[in-house]
């Protein structure tokens, strides 16, 4: 209650009134409706799940009172059906939701790569398949986000892994969807999407991470530069194209023919995997310094994070590669961390979904050993550190 | 001479894919006659689809056209008409498309009241799968998935929509297109969610499994089953099964509107906001 009047508060200011703006406490999935808001999204439709329901909530209070619409939807299919309805207009349109929302959004997640709507998903993951458990965090969803829908197609896929992160995060999400005309999903988890934590407005700004900076003022959300990529079509605006998820030519109306075919798919898969550079996130601490490398993202980056403080204070040689970014594939950062470092050791809260795709991207230079929970609870930064200590003494009684 | 629905037609992309003596044509031609009538633009007319032989109707039109995925056209255009109130947002369904995989859409685009107007074409089959059970399929009919006849029992799909909250209910056939098209032209002038089911022919996949093996006999039917809405409601519900009930089935005027009312009470917020004095410094 304290926090949503908070988040009223600071974000009327914001959108209002340029006023001092001091730290707040504030919890990660109400951060995650305020980068929304600040970068632009004016359309919302949701259908309500746990543990993603607070965006929902504050998107419903902001958006009706700064002209964006807000929809609470029959279903979650309806939802992302009506975003992409939104971003076919030139909106930029956002939908969060849970693991079994994001299993109904599959179809349309399709869709909107198809017929390059620029959306966001945000899903909050929960632990297990079908109802899991709606309450504990997981990180089950990291395949799905990439191979979900079905065909061959281009993902983008993003993590959170603190509060401040699902501010800023999203605000990238917003940018990415609008720049590449891709839907663009962010992963967060049942820790990060409720927990609290202090999150400075300040700090938005400055975004310092290894891949580069990333500024968040409002020059950050440039539309126009989406043609630089593919030409948009939208609707009104003087044009009145034609849109369908079937294989299409430039003109937007269907094709069978072969060549046209081929071409089209690749052109879609192209425009995110020549633009790697761009989209891949990522933060290393203790560069070159470590023996193990800990590769982490969403909250086991968290984990990570401590591990590699405490290993520090224990002289262990730890360095942590943390991404932001899971699709496209960080190849380039993965390999030059694996060409310098004897483990890569990766945790994760699912059977190994990510590591699979680090083993394939580094297992010509190092060892890649995944550390894996499904039970709703998260790695200790002491269990990590053993099992990084039990390694080194492994490798070395050899 | 040019037929004068040219002017919203791709006619480079003709001939279409349907079928000889199919009768969604029909009903689209007659659309586009009554868009002429009320001065359509096409940069403000957003036309929807699914998937199906019905939605393949986007792929003539030339106007803003969305050609979805099935079932869910009308969830896209509850998207498009909130971000774009000013457009004319018009919805092609199947009857698969619009009351089977799209049935919870429909009767909560009904609840919402939302100013849509969505035509659907039921030819009770289908069509473009090759020819199975349709939700409007009468008991008894032969599908390649009712093979030993339907068991099923059909949906009255304007009763349906009536009781989930639509404020305009038409339904006509493509035997009497005039009328038909009257209907169209109402429900698009209707402030509100607007229905018109058209009933139509599908000789390839629906009438020769029923043993009507040219579209002329289907239409034929259709005519002789077409009652209007008087004589029904003088016929015993013995006397009215297999019968199409035609003409303005529900019409209700001064009913909230979704988009307008959302409207009107996001404007009177942020005139609250605006006007709201400022926070005490304590509090800050």
């Amino acid at each position: 209650m304290v926090n949503c009047h908070a988040m009223e508060q600071w974000h009327s200011h914001l959108l209002r009134e340029r006023v001092d703006q001091s730290s707040l406490v504030i919890q990660g999935n109400r951060a995650c409706a305020l980068g929304a808001l600040d970068a632009g999204v004016r359309f919302f439709a949701g259908y309500p799940i746990s543990p993603s329901s607070e965006i929902m909530e504050a998107m419903a209070y902001e958006l009706p009172r700064s002209t964006g619409v807000f929809v609470q939807m029959e279903d979650e299919i309806a939802s992302i059906m009506a975003c992409i309805g939104a971003a076919l207009t030139g909106e930029v349109a956002m939908t969060a939701t849970s693991g079994p929302g994001f299993s109904l959004m599959q179809e349309g997640i399709g869709y909107a790569i198809m017929v390059e709507a620029p959306i966001v998903i945000v899903n909050v993951m929960r632990v297990g398949p079908s109802t899991g458990r709606p309450t504990a965090p997981s990180q089950g969803d990291v395949m799905q986000a990439r191979w979900g829908t079905h065909g061959d197609h281009p993902a983008i896929v993003l993590a959170a892994s603190n509060v401040a992160d699902m501010y800023r995060l999203t605000m990238a999400a917003v940018r990415f969807a609008q720049r590449f005309r891709s839907p663009v999903i962010l992963l967060a988890d049942q820790l990060v999407g409720q927990m609290r934590e202090s999150f400075s407005p300040e700090l938005v700004g400055r975004y310092r991470l290894t891949s580069g900076d990333f500024d968040f003022t409002p020059t950050y959300i440039r539309p126009d530069l989406a043609r630089e990529v593919r030409n948009p079509h939208v609707l009104g605006e003087g044009v009145h194209p034609h849109v369908t998820g079937l294989y299409h030519d430039e003109t937007g109306f269907p094709t069978n023919d072969p060549e046209m075919s081929d071409e089209f798919l690749r052109e879609l898969y192209n425009k995110v995997a020549h633009h790697r550079s761009e989209l891949c996130l990522y933060d290393v601490k203790n560069e070159g310094k470590g023996r193990v490398c800990i590769v982490a993202y969403g909250s086991c980056a968290r984990t990570a994070r401590a591990a590699w403080k405490l290993a520090d204070e224990e002289g262990l040689p730890v360095e942590v590669l943390h991404l932001y970014t899971l699709f496209p594939l960080p190849v380039e950062i993965v390999q030059q961390v694996a060409r310098r470092v004897e483990f890569m050791i990766i945790p994760e809260l699912n059977l190994g979904q990510y590591a699979h795709e680090v083993r394939k991207m580094a297992e010509q230079w190092t060892t890649v050993i995944g550390m894996n929970k499904i039970d709703g609870t998260l790695f200790t930064p002491r269990e990590v550190l053993d099992r990084i200590a039990e390694l080194i003494g492994k490798y070395e009684s050899v | 001479m040019p037929l004068a629905i040219e002017k919203f037609l791709h006619t480079e992309r003709l001939p279409h894919i349907w079928c000889p003596g199919c009768g969604i044509g029909i009903v689209v031609s007659a659309f586009l006659r009554v868009a002429i009538d009320l001065g359509y633009e096409r940069e403000n007319t957003v036309v929807v689809s699914g998937i199906g032989c019905s939605s393949r109707a986007c792929n003539y039109i030339d106007m803003g056209t969305v050609h979805s995925i099935h079932g869910r056209a009308l969830a896209v255009a509850t998207g498009i008409k909130m971000a774009r109130p000013k457009f004319n947002v018009v919805v092609f369904m199947g009857d698969g498309d619009g009351a089977a995989i799209g049935g919870n859409h429909l009767i909560h685009a009904c609840r919402r009241n939302i100013d849509l107007t969505c035509i659907v074409l039921n030819n009770q089959v289908y069509g473009m799968t090759g020819g199975q059970l349709s939700p409007t399929m009468a008991i008894g009919d032969k599908a390649t998935t009712a093979t030993h006849g339907n068991v099923e029992r059909p949906f009255d799909l304007c009763r349906l929509v009536e009781a989930a909250g639509a404020t305009f209910v038409a339904r006509g056939t493509a035997a009497n297109i005039r009328q038909t098209e009257m209907f169209i032209k109402k429900g698009l002038q209707h402030p509100g969610f607007a229905f018109i089911e058209a009933v139509l022919p599908c000789p390839t996949e629906y009438g020769r499994r029923q043993g009507m093996k040219n579209v002329v006999k289907m239409l034929d039917d259709e005519k002789a089953r077409s009652v209007t809405k008087l004589k029904a409601a003088a016929m015993s519900p013995d006397e009215l099964y297999g019968k199409i009930v035609t003409g303005v089935l529900h019409e209700e005027k001064n009913v909230p509107e979704f988009q307008r009312t959302y409207a009107e009470s996001a404007h009177a917020l942020t005139r609250a906001a605006t006007e709201k004095a400022p926070i005490p410094e304590e509090e800050k």
